[in-house]
């Protein structure tokens, strides 16, 4: 069996948020804003409240009485009491007997908005770049520029200097499970139950809204649904508790499909402005633009400006690299991360326009790629060193699989190549607690499974590697925040590097022990023999519970805690001229190849193909890695083929629903071909590199790239829908 | 308002006041605390909620409870009891083809549905009877193996 999950997943036997539930339970309805951008004059709650069922109802008015503290952050209050930033964004709660009820009172409350200037979109503050350094405005977030390198001289003397523009889409997590949570309030505890990727985090943003110490509020996750990023950061559990704190019951919270695509912070348009300077096959230069719709994102929060705009420069040896951007405050809903937040469309700017380069000066896209790519020990824009690196043997296997497709395709089909490369985000470390039992290994982690069984087969494979158990001896426990261990969440292509690093420390102390109770030298492993759990050393087997002190017999057995403390990479703070820029844990490459047939009268693009190869580091399950691969090369696909958020000039999202958005149904996913390269370690357990987001990063790149290869029609805006394509072929 | 209603839900009569707009999706979860049976979208885009009646692959989340009458109900908590469910369980186990579980039952219901009304399709259309269930996680890639498996061997 290849996960541990699946008889009880196969059974529908598993507790997600959706199904949370307690007796006694009311059902809660958020009450939002009717307009994007507002003064709030009147929030009148009287009808909502007289309305059959009705057992709460609260806004702005109620939270002091509400709080203990009185109030919460002042800068991210837990309802507005003022300006309405965004259509939709929560203004009041209600709670009801049933859903029915909530959602009829909901529709009473009166609400008057003084309606401000609506900025919709990027073009409404900056209709083209605003030139370097002139972007000043009440309307940016941020503003990152960065410099290698003297960008101007290298310029003026370039042989030709080749320049695009793009243009990329809104887009939405879309897990099949919605957000879902359960809160109770009960003396001092302020609990909630929820479908989260990370306990502490939303303990942490809860405590913060809800001006509560962070011991009084207690998170712990049911089964996640999905998440895709979309479920990090507190969302419905404050509101959750305000209203279990005001009707003194059970709350249940869940969104419905529609205010999912409302209210889940994810990606937003932006717009990328690409120059080479070129000489012979070599890039002298390369200045990005980039401007990012955030929405209404607080100041000071935005984190994928600085973060993905090095993706656009690319893993490429060029002379002298100037990046800018500006991070757009509009009205649209807050940016948030979406799996490897904003880089495969940095990528798909990046890697259409090294297609450009190539093929404009008639070189082989993929040989060019080859001989600019960064080797280890190259330098990045900000001053990092290259470290182990998987790319050339990438492109040197992509060039493998290529000749093969070229036979075995028919004439007319479009192959495309993309390169994109990631890092493990480490987040602010954290911690197990393993627990050796007579029977059984014990992982005790705060964190839930949700989905890509980086917690349910990972942690438990480096376990297995580490100790010589086998799988089926070893257990993940999930706890609370009150009791468990901190680790701050499943996110980032983390949890092996992260978490499984404390793992294998936990484990490797256990083992040490238990060396130091046994006879002799040398390496301690652990075995499963009839059950039990023996520790050898040398031909000697040791059943482990006759070495446990009368302490450890009594309780649980041996406890180990392991650790990993959060690290990045060092950037040269010279070349930062402004914003925040962040350095890489580790570099790890994906080289995808996509193959596709473009429809001469229609535009439409089948994906006929697809190869992915993973940069893995170390791999610690073949199947799981590989199903992450195949999990992101289809999501991918979604971005770049159908998967756009439709806004209006109001800022109202037009196509809330799975009817009018697009996701890919299986048909539309060819087959998947999955290359694995070890050899290149990463900074987790054995030299793993984090599997979740690499995969998804160069997809809409390479399916550009096919379609141009295919057509010749270069498509510079996302996603790539019939009409942009029918439009590049001049048939529009 | 409510009117009793009788369903036959995994072989076993059960009999519930329900509202004559409630859903059977509504009903199974909780009403008879059915909760294997996800909901997604509730408009019939996502597959997720898919039971059997009568022994075909139905939307619960389109379906008003009172449409059912004495159609036979099964849910993916019944599928053990039948053989083809079992086999379809045993092979989405054997391959992972799930990776969150979300929208593994509707799969697995559906799956066993088609199998039942068509025994001996083959793996394309089996793939084309699952083109109403959407997974957001696994790229489709585990479960076509799933149905490879499953599917006749071509002639």
């Amino acid at each position: 069996m290849i996960r541990s999950d699946s008889p009880r997943k196969v059974r529908g036997a598993l507790e997600y948020g959706v199904d949370l539930d307690a007796p006694g339970a009311l059902h809660a309805v958020l009450i939002r804003s009717p307009v994007a951008h507002g003064r709030l004059r009147t929030l009148d709650l009287e009808r909502v409240r007289s309305s059959p069922g009705v057992v709460a109802a609260i806004g702005a008015a109620e939270l002091a009485e509400l709080l203990p503290s009185r109030r919460g952050d002042p800068s991210r209050p837990a309802f507005p009491s003022e300006e309405l930033r965004y259509r939709g964004e929560p203004v009041a709660a209600v709670a009801a007997r049933t859903l029915g009820e909530a959602r009829a009172a909901a529709l009473r409350a009166r609400i008057e908005v003084d309606p401000l200037p609506i900025v919709a979109q990027i073009e409404d503050v900056f209709p083209e770049w605003p030139g370097s350094g002139e972007g000043e405005s009440e309307h940016v977030n941020a503003h990152v520029l960065a410099r290698q390198g003297d960008t101007e001289r290298v310029f003026a003397r370039a042989d030709r200097v080749v320049r695009g523009k793009y243009r990329t889409a809104g887009i939405v997590q879309m897990p099949l499970e919605p957000h879902a949570c359960l809160a109770r309030v009960e003396e001092e505890s302020w609990r909630v139950q929820s479908s989260t990727q990370s306990p502490f985090g939303v303990r942490e943003d809860t405590s913060a809204i809800l001006g509560l110490p962070e011991e009084q509020v207690v998170v712990e996750a049911s089964w996640v649904g999905g998440g895709f990023g979309g479920k990090g950061a507190a969302l419905l559990e404050p509101y959750a508790l305000l209203l279990a704190a005001a009707s003194h019951r059970p709350v249940k919270l869940q969104l419905s499909y529609a205010e999912e695509f409302e209210l889940s912070r994810s990606t937003l348009p932006s717009t990328i402005w690409i120059e080479s300077a070129m000489s012979g096959d070599a890039i002298l230069g390369r200045r990005v633009r980039l401007l990012l719709d955030t929405g209404a994102s607080l100041p000071g929060r935005d984190f994928a400006t600085g973060y993905a705009i090095g993706f656009i420069a690319g893993p490429y040896r060029i002379g002298a690299v100037e990046l800018e951007g500006y991070a757009v405050k509009t009205n649209k809903p807050p940016f948030g991360p979406h799996r490897a937040p904003f880089a495969p469309q940095c990528v798909f700017a990046g890697e259409s326009h090294t297609d450009e380069i190539a093929r404009e000066a008639g070189w082989d896209p993929l040989e060019f790629r080859e001989r600019t790519a960064w080797r280890v020990g190259d330098e990045t824009p900000l001053g990092q060193k290259v470290g182990p690196f998987g790319l050339e043997e990438g492109i040197a296997r992509a060039r493998a699989i290529r000749e093969r497709w070229r036979k075995e395709l028919p004439q007319g089909t479009g192959i495309g190549l993309a390169v994109g490369f990631w890092s493990t985000g480490t987040g602010a470390g954290g911690e197990v607690l393993v627990r050796l039992g007579p029977t059984e290994l014990v992982i005790e982690t705060v964190e839930a499974e949700i989905g890509s069984g980086s917690v349910i087969r990972g942690l438990v494979a480096v376990a297995e590697e580490i100790s010589g158990l086998p799988r089926e001896a070893i257990r993940i426990e999930r706890t609370d925040t009150a009791r468990g261990p901190y680790d701050s969440g499943v996110y980032g292509s983390r949890t092996l590097g992260a978490l499984g690093h404390a793992v294998r420390v936990a484990v490797t102390k256990l083992l040490e022990e238990l060396g130091r109770r046994l006879p002799g030298r040398g390496e301690v492993r652990l075995e499963l023999l009839d059950g039990k759990c023996v520790a050898s050393r040398g031909e000697a087997r040791t059943g482990v519970e006759s070495l446990f002190t009368d302490t450890e017999r009594a309780t649980s057995g041996m406890l180990a805690r392991g650790r990993h403390y959060g690290r990045g990479g060092e950037i040269l703070a010279e070349r930062v001229i402004t914003g925040g820029f962040f350095g890489y844990t580790d570099f790890t490459a994906a080289v995808h190849l996509a193959a596709v047939a473009v429809d001469a009268e229609t535009g439409q693009v089948r994906v006929v193909r697809y190869a992915a190869i993973a940069d893995a580091g170390h791999v610690v399950d073949a199947p799981t890695y590989r199903a992450q691969v195949e999990g992101g090369v289809a999501m991918g696909l979604g971005e770049a083929l159908t998967e756009e958020t439709l806004w209006s000039a109001e800022a109202e999202l037009m196509n809330p629903g799975l009817l009018d958005y697009r996701v890919p149904t299986l048909l539309e996913i060819p087959p998947i071909e999955v290359e694995v390269i070890e050899g290149f370690p990463g900074a987790g357990p054995g030299g793993t590199k984090g599997g979740g987001e690499p995969p998804i990063i160069p997809v809409p790149a390479a399916v550009a790239n096919a379609v141009a290869d295919a057509s010749g029609a270069r498509v510079r805006e996302l996603p790539l829908t019939p009409e942009r394509v029918a439009r590049a072929l001049k048939l529009l | 308002m409510t009117s009793p209603l009788r369903l036959l839900v995994n072989g076993v009569p059960v009999e519930t006041p329900v509202p004559p707009s409630e859903r059977l999706l509504d009903t199974l979860r909780w009403r008879l605390g059915l909760r294997g049976t996800k909901e997604g979208c509730r408009t019939g885009a996502c597959g997720a909620c898919t039971v059997l009646i009568g022994g075909h692959p139905r939307l619960s989340c389109l379906t008003l409870s009172h449409q059912v009458g004495e159609e036979p109900i099964l849910t993916v908590e019944g599928l053990e009891s039948d053989p083809v469910g079992r086999a379809v369980m045993d092979v989405f186990v054997a391959e992972a083809a799930l990776q969150c579980g979300y929208c593994t039952p509707g799969f697995v219901v559906a799956l066993t549905g088609l199998l039942k009304e068509h025994p001996g399709a083959s793996e394309s259309s089996l793939l084309e009877g699952l083109q109403g269930n959407l997974c957001r996680c696994t790229g489709y890639s585990s479960i076509r193996r799933a149905v490879t498996r499953l599917a006749e061997p071509a002639p």
